[in-house]
């Protein structure tokens, strides 16, 4: 079936297609108030995945608008109220003098939106697998999340108690759980990247800020006892270098990542496929520069594509290896949520 | 019966397992199935085929309630077969019937009839509140201030005289002063009025309180408070459906603090019962005078003053100066010793707890 030198993975969509869409879902989603977001994500997952080629057949979304409405209207009715309640009560057991009580009560809704916003991301990913099909046949997951929200929960807080050096094991080992409890067909995908392999990036990451901050702090001691006061120039100086480590810090954090997403897609399979990402920090680079560019250009309007360039920026530097044998790719027998992503959408999760 | 295929034209998957079968199609008036070797599917009615869109110039059709099964053409369908078929969804079921040139005319008319309702609806609302519900929402919002009010007996009186003087006829249920640093008074749910303490340092005299206190009680009569709180609810309520960010700025844009006829409205009924207690206005135009010269220093402060909340105009200060009769007989708002117990209250009220913080 492989065409030959072409990747398993193909993207084929072209901007100049997609712009109509782009552009009538912003103009339907201002005019709705922003009700017509549901329908617009929905548009775009559609165009996006039927320009998706896997092997030799595009893939296919087929969420609907309304149930994404629903699942937002279900996160409102369930967390918006009791957390509209909080805010205003909050402020009134401030006033009267009831701090600990309201500080507690804080607490105790942080942790809960910490849990919950674990449970999110297992289920966006079920539900987005559980649209996607291939074939005829879909993805899903026979777990429901809940208990991925726990372990989300207790990894994170082991990975803050241990000075957050721990970050990189948290992230992957999550990203393995989560994606070892999904399956495509009657495949479970595998997810078996250990975190080592990041984790000298991730000191990169974790170890520059503290030198600086060292270093500046040298510095300073320094002008201190020189009692000289601040002239404008060093002050630019300052500023600039804020600028520079702000600027920084965001770029080795991509080096981090660009590297744990090689990682992680590269532990992955399913039945015999395995996966691949391509992408080096420079790619990762160029695409957010890009990003910038386009939004700060069209002063904001560029943002629509901005799902787009993500979206076709995963699928190129996505490839696959192996054989995946059609006869046995049998019909998912995973239940499939009946509504959409809502908690995700609650959190600001991963918008595509 | 027309048939189509088999060719390498169309092709079909069944939804049982990922195997592409090229079957042979036949069709009538009625409905269509389909055969290929070792398989059928059907027969089919029409109206079950369900278009999924044409990527990249193939149509593909799945079968209602049946998930994974999908009949696929590169290219369009034969032309007889074609005319039986539903047209695939574009925008959304219900923009598709009207168009989206129409549709989006139509949204743009509901949406703005929707703000327009929102923005002045609370205005009309508000009144319509039972007095219970609004001072029961007041008393648990405020409660006892954490403490933080100021009384002394000779306080209270004082206030108790300002009240009488400037409304009676207002259901006032507290006027106090809060043991907080910031030059401000706010009127809340439920007929409270709370004047922080920077407020009495600030002003030069009771007749600069006196006028300040009279524009609050004009809101407390105008029920302002809760036509903000109604309109800040019916904002949030409408502007769900944009994401976090959007809809919380937009909000916070729309929702200015009571908006501009409320405060000429309050300002109407200060310059009123000023005139009616025989207090002189001018010390109130002064202490705008004063405020808005004022309004450099920290920014938080700033955001926490007067001037964040009631901005003065030019207009506004001009209209308490206007209302001065030359030649008035003004008689002080408070006596010198009733004053004093204002300036006092919260020295020497012994048990109340300190200020929250000092800016």
């Amino acid at each position: 079936m492989e065409e030959p030198d072409a990747g398993a993975f193909a993207f084929t969509g072209d901007w100049r297609d997609y712009a109509p869409i782009a552009f009538t879902n912003l103009l339907l989603t201002i005019v709705t108030l922003g009700v017509y977001r549901f329908w617009a994500t929905t548009r775009t997952r559609r165009y996006l995945w039927s320009r998706t080629r896997f092997i030799d057949e595009p893939l296919e979304w087929t969420g609907t608008g309304m149930e994404l409405f629903i699942g937002f209207l279900l996160v409102l009715a369930l967390f918006g109220i009791p957390l509209l309640f909080l805010q205003f009560g909050m402020q009134t057991l401030i006033f009267n003098g009831q701090a600990r009580l309201a500080f507690s009560l804080a607490f105790l809704a942080f942790a809960m939106i910490f849990y919950l916003s674990g449970v999110a991301r297992f289920r966006m990913l079920r539900y987005r697998l559980s649209r996607t099909w291939w074939h005829g046949i879909r993805g899903g997951s026979d777990e429901k999340g809940w208990a991925y929200g726990w372990s989300y929960v207790w990894r994170y807080v082991v990975a803050a108690f241990s000075l957050y050096l721990l970050i990189p094991w948290a992230m992957m080992s999550l990203w393995n759980d989560r994606w070892s409890a999904m399956s495509f067909g009657p495949f479970p995908f595998r997810a078996k990247a250990g975190p080592g392999a990041v984790f000298k990036r991730f000191l990169l990451f974790y170890l520059l800020p503290l030198a600086l901050f060292v270093l500046l702090t040298i510095a300073g001691i320094g002008m201190r006892e020189g009692e000289t006061a601040l002239d404008p120039a060093a002050a630019a100086m300052m500023g600039f270098l804020f600028l520079f480590i702000y600027a920084g810090l965001g770029v080795i954090a991509l080096v981090f990542y660009a590297k744990f997403f090689r990682v992680a897609v590269g532990g992955m399979s399913l039945s015999g496929l395995h996966f691949h990402f391509r992408a080096r920090s420079r790619d990762w680079l160029m695409l957010i520069l890009g990003d910038i560019a386009l939004v700060v250009l069209t002063l904001g309007i560029g943002a629509i594509f901005l799902s787009y360039r993500h979206w076709k920026f995963f699928i190129t530097h996505l490839d696959a290896t192996g054989e995946i044998s059609l006869s046995e790719l049998t019909q998912s027998t995973t239940a499939a949520p009946r509504q959409g992503e809502g908690l995700a959408d609650a959190f600001d999760i991963g918008a595509i | 019966m027309t048939s189509a295929g088999p060719d390498e034209r169309i092709w079909h998957y069944d939804g049982q397992d990922a195997t592409r079968h090229h079957p042979r199609i036949d069709w009538h008036a009625e409905g269509f199935s389909l055969v290929w070797p070792g398989g059928t599917s059907g027969p089919h009615r029409w109206s079950d085929l369900v278009p999924q869109g044409n990527a990249g110039g193939r149509s593909v059709y799945g079968l209602r309630g049946q998930g994974g099964w999908r009949l696929v053409f590169a290219g369009l369908p034969p032309h007889d077969f074609a005319v039986h078929l539903p047209l695939p969804a574009r925008y959304g079921r219900w923009i598709d019937r009207i168009g989206l040139w129409p549709a989006i005319g139509l949204f743009a008319l509901i949406a703005a009839i929707l703000l327009f309702v929102v923005l002045r609806a609370p205005a009309w609302v508000a009144p319509l509140i039972p007095r219970s519900w609004e001072d029961r929402l007041g008393d648990t919002m405020i409660g006892d201030f954490g403490g933080r009010l100021c009384e002394t007996p000779e306080s209270r009186a004082a206030l108790e005289k300002l009240r009488r003087e400037l409304g009676d006829a207002v259901p006032i249920r507290r006027i106090a002063i809060a043991n907080i640093k910031m030059v401000n008074a706010v009127a809340l749910p439920g007929g409270h009025i709370i004047i922080f303490r920077d407020l009495i340092e600030e002003a030069k005299s009771p007749d600069e309180l006196a006028g300040v206190l009279a524009h609050e009680i004009g809101h407390v009569r105008n029920r302002d408070t809760m036509t903000a709180l109604v309109r800040q609810l019916g904002l949030s309520v409408l502007l769900g459906g944009f994401n976090g960010q959007v809809g919380g700025t937009i909000n916070g844009l729309l929702a200015l603090s009571y908006g501009r006829d409320a405060e000429r409205e309050a300002d109407r009924y200060s310059i009123e019962a000023l005139r009616a207690a025989d207090i002189s206005p001018l010390p109130t135009a002064a202490f705008f005078e004063r405020m808005e010269k004022r309004s450099g220093g920290e920014s938080i402060e700033r955001a926490m003053s007067w001037m964040a909340s009631h901005p003065v105009s030019a207009e506004r200060k001009a209209a308490f100066e206007d209302s001065a009769v030359k030649g008035g007989h003004y008689k002080p708002a408070l006596s010198a010793a009733e004053w004093k117990a204002l300036v006092d209250a919260c020295a020497h009220d012994k048990d109340v707890a300190p200020p929250p913080f000092d800016f």
